[in-house]
């Protein structure tokens, strides 16, 4: 989180200007004095701890102003050799200053050693007091982080529930959708069942009424072809008829002719004069019996009429059983001679 | 179920339906009459079988050769040549009837003849062949001088059987011949039989003689002669010769025609001026005038009834022939056909009227239906005249000429089969058929 934070305030420099950077080459750069002093003098004994001095550069200086101007950074090169030439200007710079400090140093030093217990007394001091001005500010901060933390977490929570809430709202709006959406579909399952069983209801409907329909069809087409074998029939049979009488017609022209070749109307026979025979066929047209029906009241007459029914020795008679039956079995024959005086 | 109930009742109807009509065309088939309003054409085929003889026969034709004569020159049937017949039976039981069939015959005359003591005695029989019936079964006798008769009385009563009409074969015919000599010509009143045998000439004269008429007892005949110089009408009696001129009026005395009774003559006179037509009592000879007008009334003759008389009158212009009804009606025109028509002979019927007619220059004889009015002519030849018709009203005989002579010719009344009669030497004319002696 600390990283975090910092990460945030570093972000707006660059890392070599940082002061952080900057502190550690200082101390690099004493530290390098001090030990080309130290090699020369005596060795200080105990090491400052890194960590400790640069905590301490950083806080005991004030923030340096940047020495690097970024705008006129030249290419790295450059500014590599010039930084090199400068380190070893700056390094004879130092070795002559280093000397001179040496001496300086010698009386500094005691100085210093003293200034030094002092300081680090007071450092201690200092140390304990920031120790616990940082326990404290730790704690302070770290109340203000848990604070925070609980802030955050209580927006985090808050986010979290308006979050779930919102999550809740989707998803209740998303359910209230799906809901819709499935009532929606329900409702157009529940159209299209409703339509499918009004169509199948229909259909049924439709079906019944076809069925009924081709019943009522198949009732009038047998009707129909009842009707039509009926007609046939009638047809059939007055053709039949027809076919009979025309036949029977034929044998009749042909038993007129016979008769009519064989009939000699005597010399007393008139107009008004008309005898009528019945005749009885066999169905091979010999002639079974002749009798007068109905005599002229001449005999000569009445026996012309006979003598020529009798002369036919055999009548043409269909060959067909029925209409021999129905028109040659036994029927009447009239002499009437119209011509006759 | 409906629908089943629907077709077994359709199925019903059907079945009953067609039942109906199974009956139905018997029905009607017994309601078919054939009717027959035309007869053959041709003549009645008969046979005369020879009669079986037994006995002496005269001379002469045999009985059964003059009966198939007699009726051949009917025009009504055709007899069958003897020669064809399969078999020649006597009497009835030896008719097979199925032979007769096969010649296409409808009647066989069987017969037998035997002369006893001079006195010929047939028996025949007439057989209907298709019937296998016998018409006529009897016997008839004549002296053997009269086979001719008795010939022409079977041949009356084979035709009576056969057409219910009286036959005329036994009656005499009465016509003038005329022989042409060196010496000038010779006219012969002559009488014989129907078939122009046993010619019997009853005047010779050297003038004409025209228009012999029978009395009504066949025992007289009138005529007119010219044997004065003059036409006069005489009475005749054949039996004995006797004559007697009953009309010989100035002028015109013709045309006689007996009257029913036999009591009375119409005959045409011009004693007054014109030729008119009178009636005369033969017993007063008192004469009464039939017709009155400035043309010529000739040709008389009485019809059927006795009443009322045809002539032949030029009043229209040329000679038509007219009809009274009774002496006092108003004569009535019969003919129109053509310019001329002449010489009326009514039927005994009272159906037809016979006469001459001319036609395209050429003479027929013609007959008017007297109901109808219409014309029939029955001949073919173009010089007929002076027809006569048989008392039967069947045959009518006339004159016409024949390779330039005049002959007889008997035809059906209706127009069928002539026959001509053998001629006898010259012209023969003016033939009068006898009524029926009985």
């Amino acid at each position: 989180m600390i990283g975090h934070e910092r990460d945030i305030g570093d972000r707006t420099q660059p890392p070599w200007k940082s002061p952080v950077a900057l502190s550690v080459f200082l101390h690099g750069l004493i530290l390098v004095v001090a030990l080309a002093g130290w090699s020369w003098t005596t060795p200080i004994s105990d090491p400052v701890p890194p960590s400790i001095s640069a905590r301490l550069v950083t806080q005991a200086e004030p923030e340096p102003s940047p020495v690097v101007d970024v705008i006129d950074e030249p290419d790295r090169d450059q500014e590599r050799q010039e930084a090199e030439e400068e380190q070893r200007r700056q390094a004879q710079e130092a070795e002559r200053r280093r000397q001179e400090q040496e001496r300086a140093e010698e009386a500094r030093r005691i100085q210093q050693q003293k200034e030094q217990e002092q300081q680090r007394q007071a450092e201690a001091e200092q140390e304990r007091e920031r120790k616990r001005e940082a326990e404290q500010q730790a704690a302070k901060q770290k109340a203000e982080a848990e604070a925070k933390e609980r802030a955050r977490q209580q927006a985090e929570e808050e986010r979290r529930r308006e979050e779930a809430a919102r999550k809740a709202e989707a998803e209740r709006l998303e359910a209230e959708q799906e809901r819709q959406k499935q009532e929606a579909e329900r409702q157009a399952r529940e159209e299209r069942e409703r339509q499918e069983a009004e169509r199948k209801r229909k259909e049924r409907e439709r079906q019944l009424k076809e069925s009924q329909l081709e019943a009522l069809a198949q009732e009038a087409e047998q009707e129909r072809e009842a009707e039509e074998r009926r007609r046939k029939e009638a047809a059939a049979a007055k053709a039949r008829q027809a076919r009979m009488l025309s036949e029977s017609e034929k044998y009749r022209g042909l038993i007129r002719q016979r008769l009519m070749s064989t009939w000699y109307p005597p010399a007393s026979a008139t107009s008004q004069m008309s005898t009528t025979l019945q005749i009885t066929l066999l169905p091979t047209g010999e002639l079974a019996s002749v009798t007068v029906v109905s005599g002229s009241g001449n005999t000569a007459f009445d026996n012309s009429a006979l003598s020529a029914a009798t002369a036919v020795g055999r009548y043409p008679v269909p060959d067909d059983q029925q209409t021999f039956d129905a028109y040659f079995r036994q029927f009447p024959i009239e002499f009437n001679p119209e011509n006759a005086q | 179920m409906k629908n089943r109930v629907n077709r077994s009742a359709g199925r019903l109807s059907l079945l009953m339906f067609v039942m109906a009509s199974l009956f139905v065309v018997p029905a009607t088939g017994n309601e078919l009459l054939i009717r027959i309003t035309e007869g053959a054409d041709s003549a009645i085929p008969v046979s005369v079988v020879p009669f079986a003889e037994s006995g002496q026969m005269p001379e002469g034709d045999k009985v059964s050769r003059i009966i198939q004569n007699n009726l051949q020159m009917s025009g009504e049937f055709a007899p069958l040549p003897p020669e064809q017949m399969l078999s020649l039976p006597s009497k009835g039981s030896d008719v097979y009837f199925r032979d007769w069939r096969l010649l296409g015959q409808r009647y066989v005359l069987v017969g037998q003849v035997s002369n006893s003591g001079g006195t010929l005695r047939a028996q025949y029989e007439l057989y209907d062949v298709s019937q296998e019936k016998r018409l006529v079964g009897a016997t008839a006798s004549a002296p053997v001088s009269a086979s001719r008769s008795l010939a022409h009385h079977i041949s009356d009563r084979v035709y009576e059987a056969i057409t219910g009409v009286e036959g005329a074969f036994s009656t005499k015919l009465a016509y003038v011949t005329l022989e042409r000599n060196a010496d000038g010509a010779i006219y012969r009143l002559q009488v014989s039989d129907v078939d122009g045998k046993r010619a019997r000439v009853r005047l010779e004269s050297d003038e004409p003689i025209l228009s012999p008429a029978w009395s009504p007892d066949a025992k007289k005949l009138a005529y007119v002669s010219f044997e004065t110089g003059k036409p006069a009408v005489y009475v005749h009696e054949l039996e004995s010769g006797n004559r007697e001129r009953v009309a010989d009026f100035p002028g015109l005395n013709s045309a006689p025609a007996w009257s029913e009774d036999g009591r009375s003559l119409l005959m045409t006179l011009s004693k007054d001026g014109n030729a008119e037509i009178y009636r005369m009592n033969l017993a007063t000879r008192d004469l009464s005038r039939l017709t009155n007008h400035w043309s010529i009334d000739t040709e008389p003759s009485y019809d059927h009834t006795g009443r009322g008389f045809f002539f032949t009158s030029d009043r229209s212009g040329g000679p038509q022939i007219y009809h009274k009804a009774s002496e006092e009606a108003e004569p009535r025109r019969i003919t129109f056909g053509s310019r001329y028509n002449a010489r009326p002979r009514p039927g005994p019927s009272g159906r037809y009227v016979y006469y001459v007619h001319q036609r395209d220059r050429a003479f027929h004889i013609a007959r008017t239906n007297l109901e109808s009015g219409a014309e029939t002519v029955l001949t073919r030849s173009e010089s007929d005249e002076s027809p006569s018709v048989s008392p039967n009203g069947r045959m009518l005989i006339y004159a016409t000429k024949s390779g330039g002579e005049s002959v007889l010719t008997v035809i059906a009344a209706d127009g069928g089969a002539a026959y001509s009669l053998p001629a006898s030497r010259g012209d023969v004319r003016e033939p009068a058929w006898s009524p029926i002696v009985r």
